[in-house]
C-alpha cells in the first residue's frame, strides 16, 4: 500500500476513535464509529486475496448495521426524552438496544460469529488493529451508558466467556483462536462493567497489551496455523522462550499480568455476592486456558514433523525489524511483568 | 409513541429484518442498509421540524453525507467481491467459515 | 392534512416492505425510490422545504444512479419481483407483522400529529430547516469540516478498494 495512503488511513482510524471518545452527543459518537469503520476497510482488503475482500465485506456489513442500530436507538430516545446525551440515556428499551448494538460492534457472544471469520481473513497486522484499537471506541461508549439492564450484561458476559473458550477448542487456525480469545476477554470486561467501570477499563488495558504482544509475536514467527508454530525455535529462539509465558498471561496465570484483571474481577464479583457468576466465569476460563496451553506446547515442547534441515530458514537475512516488531519488547514486558504494578495502575484509572 | 415515530421505527425494523434474513444478493443487503439510513434521515429531520430546533437541521445533512459514504464503500466492496468471488451472491462468501 | 400525512406514511411502509421482502435488486431499488419520494412528501407536509429537496435529489439523482450501475454489475437472467413465491411469502409476513404492531400500539399513542411548530409561519419562504442547514456553515463549521473529511476519506477508501487488476470492476482484455 502507498505509504501516504497508509498515513491517511491510520490517521483517520485515530480520528474516528478520538471523535467517539470526546463526544457527548450520539451523532458525533456515531460519526466517529463510521469514520473508524471506513478507514479500516482498505487495510483489511489490502492483500489481494478473496479471503481479505470477504472479511472486509463482512466487517463492513456488521459494523454498518450496528452503527445504524445505535443511531436508531439514540434518535428514538431523543423522540421520547428530548435529548441526545450519551450519559443521560435512560429509556430502558432503547438503552438495551444501544447496548446490544455496541456489543455487536465489539463481537460478544450471541453476536460474535463475524469476529473469527473477519480476523481469519485479514493479515496479522490488521487483525491486531481490529482486535485492539477498534474495540476501544465502542467499549468507552458502553462505559458511559449508565442505566443498562443488569441481567443483559451478565448473561452476555458469561455466554461470551463460555463461547470464547469453547469455540477455540477445535481450531487449528491461530487467528481464529485469537478471535475467540478476544471474545472471552471481552466477556470478562462486560461481566464486571456494571459493578465497576474502573475494573472494566483496567481489563481492557491489560487485554490490549496482551493481544498486541501476541499478534506481533505471531507476525514475527509468520505463523497462522498451529503447525507453523513448531518451527519457531529456528526463526526466533528468544520468542520460543517467552511466547509460552505470554500465552499463559493471556490465560490468566498468577505471576503474569494477565492474572490481575481476572483476580480483581473475581474478587469484586465475590464481594458483591455474585458467587455463582464468579464460579462460572472462573471455570469457563479453563476452556480458554486449554488452548493457550496447546499453543505453548506446540511452540516450545514439540518439534515440527520435518527433518531438521527443512525447519531452518531458507534465507538467512530474515527481516527482523518491522515497525511493529520494535514494539514487541515493550508489549511483552507489559504482558509479563505488570502484576506487581497493578494496584498503582488501578488507582491511576480510578 | 406518535404515529411518526411508529412509522420510522417500522421502516427501520423492516430494513433491519430484510438485512438479517437476506441470503441471496449482497446488493439487496446494501439496499436494506440504505433504507435503514433513509428512515433515520426521516426521523432526524422530522425531529428537527417538529421541535422547530433549527440547529438540529444540520444533523440530517451530516447523516446523509455519512450514509452516502457508507453506501459508496459498500458498493466498492460489492465490486471487489464480485471480482474476487465471481458474483455478488451471499452464499459465495463462505471462504472463512470454521 | 392529516389524511394526506396518513396516506404518505402508509406509502412509506409499503415502500419499506418492498425493499425488505428480498426481491431482485432492480425491484428493491424501485422500493427505495418510492420511499424517498414519499418521504419527501412527508417532510413537506411537516413544513420543511430544504431537507425534502435534498432528500429527493440526493436519492434520485445520486444514490439511485450508483445503485443502478451496481445492479448492472450483478445482473441475473431471471430477476424475480414481488410476484415470486418466496418474495410473496416475505411480503405477507412483513405486512402481517407491521399490521399487528400497529394494531397493538394503536391505542397507546400519546399526542397525535405533533403539529408544525415552525415559528416562521407557513407563509414565509424562508423556513426553519433552511436556516438550520445554513447554520452548519456558520456555527457548525467544524462539523462541516468533519463531513468533508469523511467524504474525502471515503474517496480514498473506495479508490483503494477497487484499485488494481485483481479487484476493479473493469478488466483489461
Amino acid at each position: 500500500m502507498n505509504p501516504y495512503l497508509l498515513i491517511v488511513l491510520l490517521t483517520s482510524l485515530g480520528l474516528g476513535t478520538a471523535l467517539t471518545l470526546s463526544s457527548t452527543h450520539w451523532l458525533l459518537a456515531w460519526l466517529g464509529l463510521e469514520v473508524g469503520t471506513l478507514a479500516i476497510l482498505p487495510l483489511m482488503a489490502q492483500p489481494h486475496h478473496p479471503r481479505a475482500t470477504e472479511a472486509a465485506t463482512k466487517y463492513f456489513i456488521v459494523q454498518a448495521t450496528a452503527a445504524a442500530t445505535l443511531l436508531f436507538a439514540a434518535i428514538n430516545n431523543a423522540w421520547l426524552q428530548g435529548h441526545w446525551d450519551i450519559q443521560h440515556m435512560s429509556h430502558p428499551l432503547f438503552t438495551s438496544m444501544i447496548t446490544l448494538a455496541l456489543l455487536l460492534k465489539l463481537g460478544l457472544a450471541p453476536m460474535h460469529t463475524w469476529m473469527p471469520e473477519v480476523i481469519q481473513g485479514v493479515s496479522l497486522n490488521t487483525g491486531l488493529i481490529v482486535s485492539t484499537w477498534q474495540k476501544i471506541a465502542p467499549f468507552i461508549l458502553l462505559l458511559q451508558i449508565k442505566q443498562i439492564h443488569p441481567p443483559l450484561l451478565t448473561i452476555i458476559g458469561l455466554a461470551s466467556i463460555l463461547i470464547g473458550g469453547w469455540g477455540g477448542l477445535n481450531q487449528t487456525q491461530l487467528r481464529k483462536i485469537l478471535a475467540y480469545s478476544s471474545i472471552a476477554h471481552l466477556g470478562w470486561m462486560v461481566l464486571i462493567l456494571q459493578h465497576s467501570t474502573a475494573l472494566a477499563t483496567f481489563a481492557l488495558l491489560i487485554y490490549i497489551f496482551m493481544t498486541s504482544a501476541t499478534f506481533i509475536t505471531l507476525k514475527k514467527c509468520k505463523a497462522t496455523t498451529i503447525n507453523m508454530l513448531t518451527t519457531t525455535w529456528t526463526k526466533a529462539p528468544t520468542i520460543t522462550l517467552v511466547a509460552p509465558l505470554m500465552l499463559l498471561s493471556l490465560g490468566g496465570l498468577p505471576p503474569l499480568s494477565g492474572f490481575a484483571p481476572k483476580w480483581f474481577i473475581l474478587q469484586e464479583l465475590t464481594q458483591q455476592n455474585f458467587i455463582p457468576h464468579a464460579s462460572i466465569a472462573a471455570l469457563a476460563a479453563l476452556l480458554s486456558l486449554y488452548y493457550y496451553l496447546r499453543l505453548s506446547y506446540s511452540i516450545t515442547l514439540s518439534l515440527s514433523p520435518n527433518n531438521l534441515p527443512e525447519c531452518l530458514q531458507w534465507r538467512v537475512n530474515y527481516p527482523i525489524s518491522t515497525p511493529l516488531s520494535s514494539a514487541l519488547p515493550a508489549a511483552l514486558a507489559l504482558t509479563l511483568f505488570l502484576l506487581p504494578l497493578t494496584p498503582s495502575a488501578l488507582t491511576l484509572i480510578i | 409513541m406518535t404515529p411518526i415515530q411508529m412509522t420510522f421505527s417500522t421502516m427501520f425494523l423492516l430494513g433491519l429484518m430484510g438485512l438479517t434474513f437476506h441470503r441471496t444478493h449482497l446488493l439487496s443487503a446494501l439496499l436494506c442498509l440504505e433504507s435503514m439510513m433513509l428512515s433515520l434521515f426521516l426521523a432526524t429531520s422530522l425531529w428537527a421540524l417538529q421541535l422547530s430546533t433549527i440547529n438540529i437541521a444540520t444533523v440530517p445533512m451530516l447523516l446523509l453525507a455519512f450514509s452516502a459514504c457508507e453506501a459508496s464503500s459498500g458498493l466498492a466492496l460489492l465490486v471487489a467481491t464480485a471480482r474476487t468471488h465471481g458474483s455478488d451472491h451471499m452464499q459465495n462468501l463462505n471462504l472463512l467459515q470454521c | 392534512m392529516s389524511y394526506l400525512v396518513c396516506v404518505l406514511l402508509f406509502g412509506l411502509m409499503v415502500g419499506s416492505v418492498g425493499v425488505a421482502s428480498n426481491p431482485s435488486p432492480y425491484f428493491a431499488a424501485m422500493g427505495l425510490v418510492m420511499v424517498s419520494g414519499v418521504g419527501c412528501g412527508v417532510l413537506i407536509c411537516f413544513g420543511g422545504s430544504f431537507l425534502p429537496l435534498v432528500f429527493f435529489l440526493i436519492y434520485l439523482g445520486g444514490m439511485m444512479v450508483v445503485f443502478a450501475f451496481s445492479a448492472a454489475l450483478s445482473a441475473e437472467p431471471y430477476p424475480y419481483g414481488w410476484g415470486n413465491r418466496s418474495v410473496k411469502m416475505y411480503v405477507a409476513a412483513y405486512v402481517l407483522g407491521v399490521g399487528c404492531a400497529w394494531k397493538v400500539l394503536l391505542g397507546k399513542w400519546s399526542g397525535f400529529w405533533g403539529g408544525i411548530l415552525d415559528e416562521s409561519g407557513e407563509l414565509l419562504v424562508l423556513r426553519g430547516d433552511m436556516m438550520g442547514v445554513a447554520a452548519m456553515h456558520d456555527v457548525g463549521g467544524w462539523m462541516l469540516v468533519l463531513g468533508g473529511l469523511g467524504l474525502l476519506l471515503t474517496l480514498f477508501v473506495v479508490l483503494e478498494l477497487v484499485r488494481g487488476v485483481s479487484r476493479g470492476g473493469l478488466r483489461t482484455v
